[in-house]
């Protein structure tokens, strides 16, 4: 498998190996594991090739190289890359113009010298928690090829988790980092709203689209945080703040507070998902239980502004081209785009005041967890999954845990923990990730729980 | 086309999908008042939840 993001970094820097050697291996690695996953949908080689000679060349000067000289890194096929058609996992952008220049986050990865190898497979139009992709296939989990990757960022997840990428790119409008990230053990960080530009992403649900990295180690997803951090006048949703480095200090403050969340968490995640949180939970020394009351109501809200925004941007083209959309996607568009107004605007009043009460909590708390995804990750093709005794369609199911948060746009660094529960060897040997959940603009207290946890080898990506 | 008989909503979905200038056949119509009816029922949640009069959406807009 690849090495981490600080690894390669300091390798090339220190001369014991070139950029290009680097690229190399992750090409072989690449060629030998995805035809079984099926992340890429595009590898962009001969971009990579150029980016890698250019850190060569800035070594072989004597120039000081920058954070992430010579890592490879892939982005969801959501995001802009120069010259390449971006898909964001719909046939019906397969004829469109190629992206005229880079989404800014991938710019600003490019100037910390990371090298670009491709685009990555998605759910369609990010409208859901697979990747189960109607026009570009399914991507299988590196875990357990029987199962999914989850989504709708499984191509981000599964590269990472095979060992082919150090980091990738992906979005989360309702989970959609943070579950697949359960589901194939990796790391991934969801900002908060508003942290990291859009700009140059193809876009879901303005109210709740955030991006985000995956990585092999909480120091590369901050590396890779910290390259994309800066306020972007093109995106109306950025922050306009200064850049607040993560990376530098990735150590816990001793009397941090720490709230496990019950209620709604407790009760749709299954035994392997609350032992993950039991054993998150004991490594940061967390024994408090709180609740976030509106969780159930703030996922309902989620929901409802996601059909209707999601539904309006399509509309159009629903009307012309309707066959051209998966049959897993349009007809729930259509749907959301007949929602009325009232509902919508009733939504965005729970919105704000489920923020208010998680602004209380936080008076209480520095950090909160929770589990990522209700359960391990569900086989292909698996319509329900069975939480405590309650079914639920996997479709939605799996961001049940997920949705509430992104509602009210807290940060959240996902850990990928190993319960070793459930009923077979196979399922015992899969991860259910932990949300550690921060207060707005607190991802550095989310990315050094979660280097704790790394550390105590309590959250760890495991070889697959 | 049982179903979409049978779905109370679906004179509600039939008049919007005209208002927004759709033309489905009756399985398609079907279908999304199907899905239609599941965001009716996650809206229910949202519709009572009490909130204070004075109580205002979350702000998108930043001039």
């Amino acid at each position: 498998v690849i090495g981490s993001a600080a690894d390669i970094a300091q390798q090339i820097a220190k001369g014991a190996i070139s950029a290009a050697a680097v690229l190399e291996r992750c090409k072989a690695l690449i060629e030998a594991k995805d035809p079984d996953l099926n992340c890429f949908t595009a590898k962009t080689f001969e971009r990579a090739e150029r980016e890698a000679a250019a850190i060569d060349g800035m070594y072989a000067e004597g120039k000081a190289l920058p954070p992430l000289a010579g890592v490879p890194y892939a982005v969801k096929n959501l995001f802009d890359v120069e010259g390449m058609v971006t898909l964001a996992g719909a046939k019906i952008n397969a004829g469109n113009a190629p992206a005229a220049s880079d989404a800014t986050i991938v710019a600003r990865m490019s100037r910390a010298g990371a090298i670009l190898v491709g685009a990555l497979n998605m759910e369609e139009l990010a409208y859901g928690f697979l990747t189960e992709n109607y026009h570009y296939g399914i991507t299988r989990n590196p875990r357990d090829r029987t199962r999914g990757a989850g989504g709708s960022s499984g191509g981000s997840a599964a590269a990472v988790g095979a060992g082919m990428l150090p980091i990738t790119l992906g979005s989360d409008t309702s989970g959609s980092i943070r579950v697949p990230a359960s589901l194939c053990g990796v790391f991934g960080l969801k900002p908060t709203y508003g942290r990291l530009s859009r700009s140059g992403t193809y876009p879901f649900v303005n109210s709740f689209d955030h991006v985000g990295p995956f990585a092999n180690s909480v120091l590369g997803l901050a590396l890779a945080y910290d390259a994309m951090q800066g306020p972007d006048p093109d995106d109306p949703a950025c922050a306009q703040r200064p850049i607040e480095p993560a990376g530098m200090s990735l150590s816990l403050s001793r009397g941090v507070r720490i709230g496990i969340l019950g209620g709604w968490f407790h009760e749709w995640a299954d035994p392997a998902a609350r032992r993950s949180v039991q054993l998150a939970a004991a490594a940061l020394g967390a024994t408090e239980w709180t609740e976030l009351k509106s969780a159930e109501v703030a996922r309902a809200a989620a929901y409802i502004v996601t059909g209707a925004e999601g539904g309006a941007l399509h509309r159009p083209r629903l009307i012309e081209r309707y066959d051209d959309f998966g049959p897993s996607a349009r007809s729930r568009l259509v749907a959301g785009s007949l929602i009325p107004a009232s509902w919508v605007t009733q939504a965005q009043r729970v919105r704000q005041s489920a923020y208010r009460e998680a602004m209380n909590l936080f008076e209480r708390f520095d950090l909160l967890i929770a589990a990522a995804a209700p359960a391990v990750a569900p086989r292909v093709g698996q319509e329900t999954l069975l939480i405590n005794g309650r079914s639920i369609p996997t479709k939605a199911g799996l961001g049940v845990l997920t949705q509430p948060i992104s509602c009210i746009g807290l940060p959240v660094c996902t850990v990928p923990v190993w319960p070793d529960e459930g009923d077979s060897p196979a399922e015992r040997a899969l991860p259910v990730g932990v949300q550690l959940i921060g207060a707005p603009w607190r991802e550095d207290v989310c990315l050094a729980a979660a280097r704790t946890l790394e550390q105590a080898r309590v959250a760890e990506v495991r070889p697959p | 086309m049982t179903e979409s008989r049978d779905n109370p909503l679906e004179p509600y979905v039939r008049s919007a999908l005209a208002l927004q200038g759709y033309v489905f056949d009756e399985a398609e119509v079907a279908e999304i008042a199907a899905q239609f009816s599941r965001l009716e029922a996650i809206a229910r949640t949202v519709l009572d939840w009490p909130l204070p009069f004075a109580s205002e959406s979350a702000p998108v807009f930043r001039p």
